[in-house]
């Protein structure tokens, strides 16, 4: 601690000890334009190269720069377009130039600390950004739907096809197993809440028992809240050599989201409206009886009044074979999204972006929706030349309703009554406006009565609010020193109210019919930075230095009320007869202090940096106790040669760690007896000593830009090495104690992926633009205290697959009984203890490949995303369901099944590979005059799309979805799938105009 | 320009001002052990008795204690569609270590035995707010229930056996055998009878117990009555181990009916009083609110066994146990009949449960009559129960089978569902066969006591039971 602070205090001396100004200085004055047109190009940055000196281009392009006397460079710089360095002689004091379009998105700046960037040009990570413009290509409901396929090394899953959210991103495989597994998501700069907060549809399932919410209550994750039109981009850095900045947070990666900022220049109105509709997107389909014999055979039924009744009962219907999917499944919703946003700057110099957002997007069953509504405003404003202030919120409300789905032990869930009901039933409303009951083995439920009666709404209104405010202490042209203060929240209430009425079939079995959760989570995260930063420009270097200090503190509080017993129609949890009420909280706080210096020379080829960032949080065993999580890395620009224009060699270190949640004490838990409490001992020993896990990464690459700026290429090789893994080491249960949290364990991940992007075809009328990525990432498990254990995670016990951590095995692997030493005499069935318990295959799949191509013709756009994933292992357990009722569609493939399962053979292990049409976008850009006519002349540019989100699916894999998971909102253990919400695929028709 | 920069140096001196904030966040969610440090005041010595007593209730609340064993013991079905849990593991094959079936009655009750040995801790650092009768007295009832939970552990595990758990929750100890277990039981319920000894007979324990030990018929909050709970415990456990089918042991025959018949205050063979029948310790269950522990047995998935019904002697009144049900069937099973207090409502949710009444302890009296050669003592008490349930008293044993068949009936009917003791029983004298009982499913394996846990074998880093050190 003492080391590190002595440290940056003697490199900022150092900096400004070495300053110098200039005296002589000339005016340059010139005009940027887009290449090969005359077309301004505004808020174009141009800095005199050697100093800090530096413009920005106005509405016509045009700047003015003082320049030291004698040649100068200018180097001229906008986003989307390839940066150039002009020089100026001596003499000359107008310049023009043209800046082509940056199609492979050569240049970007890349994040490197709480307030430094560098170019990508020089980056020494693999880098990977996603403008807004690519995130939003086709609408998608959140934004992590919309990441999907745009991250190399990113396996983006789906927990439902439910509508509102349930995804997520997992970056470079499986970094821990009980501490927090979801990326960091950070927006301008504050840290921002990604928890998935259960809605208490447990209470309704029975999915893990109890009269509170689980994990199996199809979570969202919280950052399906942001609009996704609000982004100007996406860096993503992707393991502990980019994210140490983070520190205790960095470890699954960071997600850097940068909202829209108000330019200089005309201020314009950009306003889209869309309309569209989804669909079912797979079925598996059920049984169809030809006769009332066979129906009658399939019930079993000995006697013949019996089987009478049986066929009789078949010949009334008046459908032989419904086709339940597509009876309750089958809504062709309506769905719409409104998008409208203002940018510029007002005369008084404050910049400006505000937006909008109202979204409506229906589910597949009736009554499911998803809404959100929006209001962005960022404010930025230069006070005297020196002081830049910005200020950016948003609020977002949002209000979800997504049915019931998932695993449940009541019957209540659609597959499971749909696998126990014979089709040629019919459970839909009567024309007299009531509900067929459904089968007593399925606790007499009817999920179409269930659509109406059911009510699942959850509410969230969130706050998101940043301020900066960054202050030039020293502006001289060679040395610059930034003060930066910076500030935010994340607040949000997430309120869920499910109501499942008594006079619904299924809550009548109940003992108190009628059940209500009411759910009130409030969570809040502020987080609070202070920083230098100090840069001197000399011919041989620069040389970057920030420092600084941060502070984060996240408070939440979740109460859950549950309430059995209500009198139909009755929506107030405090008139049922039993009550359950459930809380939980935490408080955390984090401080860090971090020091970075950037060194950049050799003609601007050779960048090192080395940092370190020392951070303790209240979470550890010792909150005292700071932990350092340094960082190095260097990459070198080598010069052209054949056809190569530029190959840069680059090499990252860096460590960051992830907190541990809990297992520091010992509590005691509260137990009631008759009304009065008492307390025992918990059976969790804690352990004073927990500390945070730390990764370590490593990581290596090489970027080529080819033929002339019409190809790049990238290869990244990554070694991950997370130690002091926060294990609960399970204790005999003998000692009154079931488990204890130990730091122990190591994770080694390794991986390559690979980067083409090119355009074979560039001409004035048309263009191709292809993209490919592919990326490999294996973990294993090399060193664990503890004897291999099933993570505390969900899965329905070893005859069908569950995860399993142990040593020399993947971290992903899948142990199953699938074998048998000796079947029994008749040879039909495995004995018990002749099963052989093995480790089957890994959850992952083996690579992952994304295809997007971009085809422009003149004024058409086509565009495409493909997504290939490869290998991976599923336990599909909504066969399970079907086989073992012989309500299968395929009698004789079930009934095989069946027999080979009871010989001990795991049959529900599949293979979850995919080829995905992921999006496609078709856009025809209205001719310049057909719009100005159409909008009264108002308009500049107008467009109209067509586009489709999960268009096809091409798989093996038997079931509704290669991609969902039950249990998706954990880290191990997401490869089950439990009677899941159907995928939909959805169309939508845009019309979009700038004015 | 200048205001601004000092506006700005006073917030970063804030934001420094800021890292000197002491980053403890103290959980705020429960509290922890460490508060048992220190002197024991009254209002701990409450909260703690209320945890053991509460998690010796709970623990009993489960599948694991009067479903499972009623259904080994040919008694009781429990048929629902999440199988194999409660019919292929329990009727048609061996419960798995790892599973719902095989797993239960063991962690909960070291939980118990943890919040026994924190209390019986916490004690000898007592305040001077108490007399040293009063802490006797409550280190006298809490051994008691140490006790019990043991036996409840071993009931189930028979001769797998059972590890004493070591006061230091790092050590694991061996497993240990079913005589070494009841001797160690017994040694806990004599010293904790020298404590209440040395209590005194009218001392009151310096906290209150829950309903369950206080309102049915007789206050266990005074000594003399802890002692008689005391000795028909020890009673119990001495009659097992004589019965002991491995290590059958007469002499322990005399000590039983010595030790119950004291647990019975002195009464002679057949003497017990009907209206004393239901007294004793009970388990009182809340359903709903925030305690939410309804008793477990009210479930609409549980029925008796046909035989159950079948086997009722005509004119006995404890027939109106046995009520009709809507046919319950699936895997090879079926009944239309089921216990009252298993039908699903709100009021058998509230149904207590008896720990050890005294018509148990009548029978067990018999039951030691009878091994000790006394069938005419056991009859007097077997009669005592009968004709207070409307049959005719029995005529006097010819030998000692049909002593043991006439008390097992008894038996059956009047502790009905109460908990594993028909288990017990059907074990110990050896009838848990094809012999005496008809298969229930084809694969039935007659299965008389549950595996050690999965968690349990894995902890000690072996697959199947360790064989137990004597």
């Amino acid at each position: 601690m003492k080391t590190v602070r002595s440290s940056v205090l003697a490199l900022l001396f150092l900096a400004f000890a070495s300053a110098s100004a200039f005296a002589q200085t000339r005016t340059v004055t010139g005009r940027v334009t887009v290449e090969g047109s005359s077309e301004p190009l505004v808020a174009a940055s141009v800095n005199v190269v050697g100093t800090s000196m530096g413009t920005y281009t106005d509405d016509q392009g045009r700047f003015t720069v003082s320049v030291p006397a004698g040649p100068a460079t200018l180097r001229v710089r906008r986003i989307g377009y390839v940066q150039k360095t002009v020089a100026v002689p001596s003499g000359d004091t107008q310049v023009d130039i043209g800046l082509a379009r940056d199609v492979l998105q050569l240049e970007t700046q890349v994040i490197t600390g709480t307030a430094t960037t560098v170019s990508s040009t020089n980056a020494a990570n693999a880098v990977t950004v996603v403008t807004g413009e690519k995130l939003n290509r086709v609408p998608a409901q959140t934004i992590d739907y919309a990441l999907q396929g745009k991250i190399p090394g990113a396996v983006v899953t789906q927990n439902s096809g439910a509508p509102g959210g349930g995804v997520q991103v997992q970056l470079r495989g499986i970094s821990t197993i009980n501490s927090s597994f979801l990326p960091l998501y950070v927006i301008d700069g504050v840290i921002v809440d990604n928890s998935q907060i259960a809605n208490g549809l447990n209470a309704i399932t029975e999915a893990a028992g109890g009269n509170f919410p689980s994990t199996q209550d199809q979570r969202v994750n919280r950052t399906a809240d942001i609009n996704p039109n609000d982004i100007e981009s996406i860096q993503v850095l992707k393991g502990p050599s980019a994210s140490s900045i983070y520190g205790s947070r960095g470890t699954n990666g960071v997600i850097v989201i940068t909202t829209k900022q108000g330019l200089a220049g005309r201020n314009t109105l950009d306003l889209t409206q869309r309309f569209g509709t989804s669909r079912i997107a797979n079925k598996i389909g059920m049984r169809c009886f030809g006769s009332g014999q066979e129906y009658a055979d399939w019930t079993g039924d000995t006697s013949a009044v019996a089987i009478a009744a049986d066929i009789a009962l078949y010949n009334s219907a008046t459908t032989k074979c419904h086709d339940y999917e597509q009876e309750l499944y089958g809504e062709h919703p309506f769905n719409y999204q409104t998008i409208g946003s203002m940018r510029g700057q007002t005369p008084g110099g404050t910049n400006y972006f505000v937006s909008g957002l109202v979204q409506h997007d229906g589910g597949l069953q009736l009554n499911d929706n998803y809404n959100k509504q929006s209001l962005r405003v960022n404010l930025g404003q230069k006070i005297g030349g020196r002081l830049n202030l910005r200020a950016n919120t948003e609020i977002i409300h949002s209000l979800t309703e997504r049915g019931v789905s998932g695993n449940d032990n009541t019957g209540i869930n659609p597959y499971t009554t749909f696998s126990q009901t014979p089709s040629f039933i019919d459970l839909r409303k009567q024309p007299d406006g009531t509900y067929p009951q459904g089968l007593a083995v399925v606790n007499f439920n009817n999920p179409f009565q269930n659509t109406e009666l059911i009510k699942t709404p959850e509410d969230v209104f969130r706050l998101l609010g940043s301020g900066n405010a960054t202050y030039n202490l020293i502006a001289q042209d060679r040395q610059t020193l930034d003060f930066s203060l910076s500030g935010g929240v994340d607040a949000y209430n997430d309120h869920a109210k499910i109501i499942s009425p008594a006079n619904a079939y299924i809550e009548q079995v109940n003992a108190n019919p009628g059940t209500i959760v009411l759910g009130n989570g409030t969570i809040f995260n502020g987080t609070l930075g202070a920083n230098f930063t100090h840069r001197l420009i000399r011919d041989a270097f620069t040389a970057t230095t920030s420092a600084g200090l941060g502070q984060v503190r996240r408070n939440v509080d979740i109460i859950d009320n549950t309430g059995r017993g209500v009198f139909p129609g009755v929506t107030n949890v405090a008139s049922a007869t039993q009550i359950f009420t459930t809380e939980s909280q935490d408080i955390v706080k984090s401080q860090s202090i971090f020091a970075q210096e950037e060194f950049l020379t050799l003609a601007e080829r050779l960048l090192v940096t080395a940092g370190v960032n020392g951070e303790r949080t209240s979470n550890n065993g010792d909150p005292k106790k700071y932990y350092a999580y340094p960082k190095f890395s260097a990459s070198y620009r080598v010069p052209g040669f054949f056809k190569i224009d530029e190959a840069k060699l680059r090499l990252a270190y860096g460590r960051a760690g992830n907190q541990p949640t809990s297992g520091k004490f010992t509590f005691l838990t509260n137990i009631i007896d008759e009304g009065v409490t008492g307390y025992r001992s918990s059976t969790a020993l804690g352990a004073s000593g927990v500390k945070p896990e730390t990764a370590s990464e490593l990581e290596g690459g090489l970027d080529l830009t080819l033929f002339g700026g019409r190809a790049t290429f990238s290869a990244t090789q990554f070694r991950k090495q997370i130690d002091n893994l926060l294990l609960t080491a399970s204790l005999a249960p003998s000692t009154g104690f079931s488990t204890q949290t130990i730091n122990g364990g190591q994770i080694v991940n390794h991986g390559t992926e690979l980067e083409l992007n090119m355009t074979p075809i560039q001409t004035d009328r048309f263009s191709w633009i292809s993209g490919t990525t592919y990326a490999s990432s294996k973990g294993k498990v090399t060193r664990l205290p503890v004897p291999g254990f099933i993570p505390v995670s969900g899965s329905f016990g070893s005859r069908f697959g569950n995860a399993f951590v142990a040593q020399g095995q993947l971290i992903s692997v899948i142990q199953a009984v699938n074998g048998c030493t000796a079947l029994n005499a008749a040879g039909t069935a495995c004995p018990s203890a002749n099963r052989v318990l093995t480790f089957v295959g890994n959850s992952l799949p083996d690579y992952t490949m994304g295809f997007t191509n971009e085809l422009q013709a003149g004024p058409f756009r086509l565009a495409s995303l493909v997504d290939w994933k490869k290998g991976g292992l599923g336990v599909n357990l909504t066969n399970d369901y079907f086989y073992g009722s012989g309500l299968a569609k395929d009698t004789a493939l079930a009934a095989r099944q069946l027999s080979n399962f009871a010989k001990g053979i795991d049959v529900w292990l599949e293979n979850t590979g995919f080829v995905k049409l992921r999006e496609l976008t078709l856009s025809y850009d209205l001719p310049a005059a057909f719009s100005r006519q159409i909008f009264h002349g108002r308009a500049q540019t107008a467009r109209l799309e067509l586009s489709g989100r999960n268009l096809a699916t091409w798989t093996k894999y038997t079931g509704l979805d290669p991609e969902v998971s039950n249990f998706g909102n954990q880290s191990l253990g997401r490869f089950q799938d439990v009677t899941p919400y159907p995928p939909m695929k959805s169309f939508f028709f845009s019309v979009n105009a700038t004015f | 320009m200048k205001r601004y920069k000092t506006l700005l140096l006073g917030a970063a001196a804030l934001v420094v001002a800021g890292c000197k904030d002491n980053p403890v966040a103290n959980p705020i969610d429960a509290p922890t052990v460490d508060a048992l440090n220190g002197t024991l005041s009254p209002a701990a010595l409450q909260l703690l008795a209320t945890g053991v007593l509460g998690q010796d209730r709970n623990a009993a609340n489960v599948f694991a204690y009067a479903i499972e064993a009623g259904i080994f013991a040919r008694d009781v079905y429990r048929i629902d569609a999440s199988e194999p849990r409660f019919v292929q593991e329990t009727l048609g094959g061996n419960p798995d270590p790892g599973s719902f079936a095989g797993g239960g009655a063991w962690a909960n009750y070291y939980t118990a035995f943890r919040a026994e040995t924190n209390l019986l801790k916490a004690l000898s650092n007592a305040s001077n707010q108490f007399t040293p009768e009063e802490i006797s007295a409550t280190r006298g009832f809490i051994q008691t229930i140490k006790a019990l939970d043991y036996w409840r552990v071993i009931e189930y595990r028979d001769t797998v056996g059972m590890a004493i758990q070591s006061d230091d929750p790092a050590t694991v100890t061996d497993i240990k055998c079913k005589e070494t277990i009841l001797a160690y039981i017994a040694a806990v319920l004599d010293s904790a009878n020298a404590d209440l000894a040395a209590a005194g007979n009218s001392t009151v324990l310096p906290f209150t117990l829950p309903s369950g030990f206080t309102a049915f018929g007789r206050n266990y909050s005074v000594v003399s009555n802890i002692i008689k709970f005391n000795r028909g415990l020890k009673g119990k456990v001495d009659f097992y181990r004589g019965l002991d089918r491995k290590a059958y042991t007469a002499s322990m025959f005399p000590t039983a009916i010595a030790e119950l018949t004291q647990a019975l205050g002195g009464a002679a063979p057949g003497a017990v009083p009907a209206a004393d029948f239901q007294k004793g310790p009970y388990y009182v269950f809340v359903p709903g609110g925030s305690e939410n522990t309804p008793n477990t047995i009210s479930d609409s998935k549980i029925g008796l066994n046909p035989l159950v019904g079948d086997s009722v002697q005509a004119g006995d009144t404890r027939a109106s146990k046995i009520v009709p049900r809507v046919t319950l069937s699936g895997f090879g099973l079926s009944t239309s009949i089921t216990y009252s207090g298993a039908v699903a409502s709100t009021a058998n949710q509230a149904r207590p449960l008896g720990i050890l009444r005294d018509e148990e302890l009548v029978l067990l009296r018999a039951q030691a009559y009878i091994e000790a050669g006394q069938l005419a003592n056991a009859l007097l008490d077997i009669n005592s129960v009968r004709t207070n349930y409307g049959l005719a008293p029995l005529a006097p044993f010819v030998d000692k089978q049909s002593a043991i068949n006439a008390l097992l009936y008894e038996k059956r009917y009047s502790l009905l569902f109460e908990g594993p003791q028909r288990l017990d029983d059907l074990r110990e004298y050896g009838r848990l066969n094809s012999t005496y009982l008809r298969k229930e499913t084809s694969t039935d394996p007659y299965n008389a006591a549950l595996p050690l846990p999965r968690a349990e074998l894995n902890a000690r880093g072996v697959t199947v039971n360790p064989a137990c050190t004597p």
